[in-house]
């Protein structure tokens, strides 16, 4: 006889096996414990807390409908993850929204304004707190353009390289390596600016 | 300092090299650029810069609902899409398949089977005129006027159609040559018209 799975006390991986034999118990355990990481992810890149909620919930009923196709190669919570980031990708590709995006795209093309900027130093473990640079970081996030702040999440947090942000993205590796870059030089500037404006 | 100088091709290598995208000669040669040049030592400084902050890691989003409601909403969508997907894996849908097919295909092989033996199995027919009688050879057994082996062969001569031959039903119905472009409707034949 099979011995039941203690499902407070299970391991993502036994949580998983047991739901991909059917069980839905041990999948709602996975959704509580990974649930915030999975709505922290939607949120970062759609910067919008009901659509990223909305986006989260489809990341776990698709989940849910794939979980046998998960080879358990990765862990559970970055094949969530992956999931959550192709709903993203889908969903801004259909909303198409981009405020800033023809003046980021002029800028990007000719090399970007950023390049006659002088290079800032600045050394962000020295006065500001953990915490308030994250704030920063956040604040200067939200300021990119979704392609800038995609390809940055994708490959700083996600620890994607080059040629998976450009499957990810749909476009080629030199897009991904201009908008990378504007978007570093950017983001630099933003947080020297954000710094200066918080000293005053 | 300002990197308004540099080429856009040798920023983003330099990017490249600091993300571990390059190959090891080309990494050697912009190592030695980073060296040499101020502006791509400022230039990396800065990016590195960049990198250590964000690795700090990102701001954590925590959700308002509650565990129950947030699970609630989930299954209701996985509840909700589940019926839908059953009837494609069911194998009941296969066989339903099949006899679609099989339905048209035998009647058709019935037919045809039939159609080729319409030969052996008609006998004689007998005159319905008074005073005509069939020059029936008295040779054939069967009373076939030929046999059906010779009346195949016959009927697949000339129209090439095998074992019935339509020619001779289509009677002096004039039938306009499709290659012909004498024949071609003027839409066909000039668009523009």
């Amino acid at each position: 006889m099979a011995k039941k799975l203690d499902i407070p006390n299970a391991d993502d991986e036994a949580l998983v096996r047991s739901a991909q034999r059917g069980a839905m118990p041990p999948y709602e355990e996975l959704v509580h414990r990974h649930r915030d990481k999975i709505y922290a992810r939607a949120f970062s890149m759609l910067r919008n807390e009901d659509e990223a909620l909305d986006i989260s919930q489809e990341a776990w009923v698709k989940g849910w409908q794939r979980l046998k196709q998960f080879k358990h190669n990765a862990s559970f919570t970055t094949w969530m993850t992956r999931i959550c980031i192709n709903l993203c990708l889908d969903f801004l590709r259909k909303r198409k929204r981009k405020p800033t995006s023809s003046l980021d795209q002029m800028e990007e093309e000719s090399g970007g304004v950023e390049r006659f900027m002088p290079v800032e130093q600045f050394n962000p473990t020295e006065k500001a707190e953990r915490e308030e640079l994250r704030a920063q970081i956040d604040e200067g996030m939200a300021k990119l353009s979704y392609e800038h702040r995609t390809v940055l999440i994708l490959h700083e947090f996600e620890q994607l390289g080059y040629k998976e942000v450009s499957k990810a993205m749909h476009c080629s590796i030199g897009t991904v390596m201009s908008r990378l870059f504007y978007a570093r030089r950017k983001l630099a500037t933003l947080l020297i600016s954000l710094k200066k404006e918080r000293q005053k | 300092m300002k990197i308004g100088e540099m080429k856009q091709e040798d920023i983003l290598r330099i990017q490249a090299w600091m993300d571990g995208e390059l190959a090891p000669k080309e990494a050697a040669r912009v190592a030695t650029l980073i060296e040499q040049n101020p502006e791509a030592l400022a230039l990396s400084e800065e990016l590195r810069v960049v990198e250590n902050a964000l690795h700090l890691g990102e701001k954590p989003a925590i959700l308002d609902d509650s565990r129950d409601f947030y699970w609630s909403q989930i299954e209701r969508k996985i509840d909700a899409e589940e019926p839908l997907l059953e009837p494609y894996a069911a194998p009941v849908l296969a066989s339903g398949n099949l006899l679609r097919w099989m339905v048209p295909v035998g009647s058709l092989g019935a037919i045809v089977v039939l159609m080729m033996n319409y030969g052996a199995m008609n006998p004689q027919p007998q005159p319905s005129t008074p005073g005509i009688t069939p020059d029936a050879p008295a040779s054939t057994p069967t009373g076939l006027t030929e046999p059906a082996g010779a009346m195949e062969e016959q009927n697949a001569e000339p129209g090439g159609m095998g074992v019935i031959n339509f020619q001779g039903s289509q009677g002096s119905r004039h039938l306009t040559d499709p290659e012909d472009p004498n024949t071609l409707p003027e839409s066909i034949e000039n668009p523009d018209r």
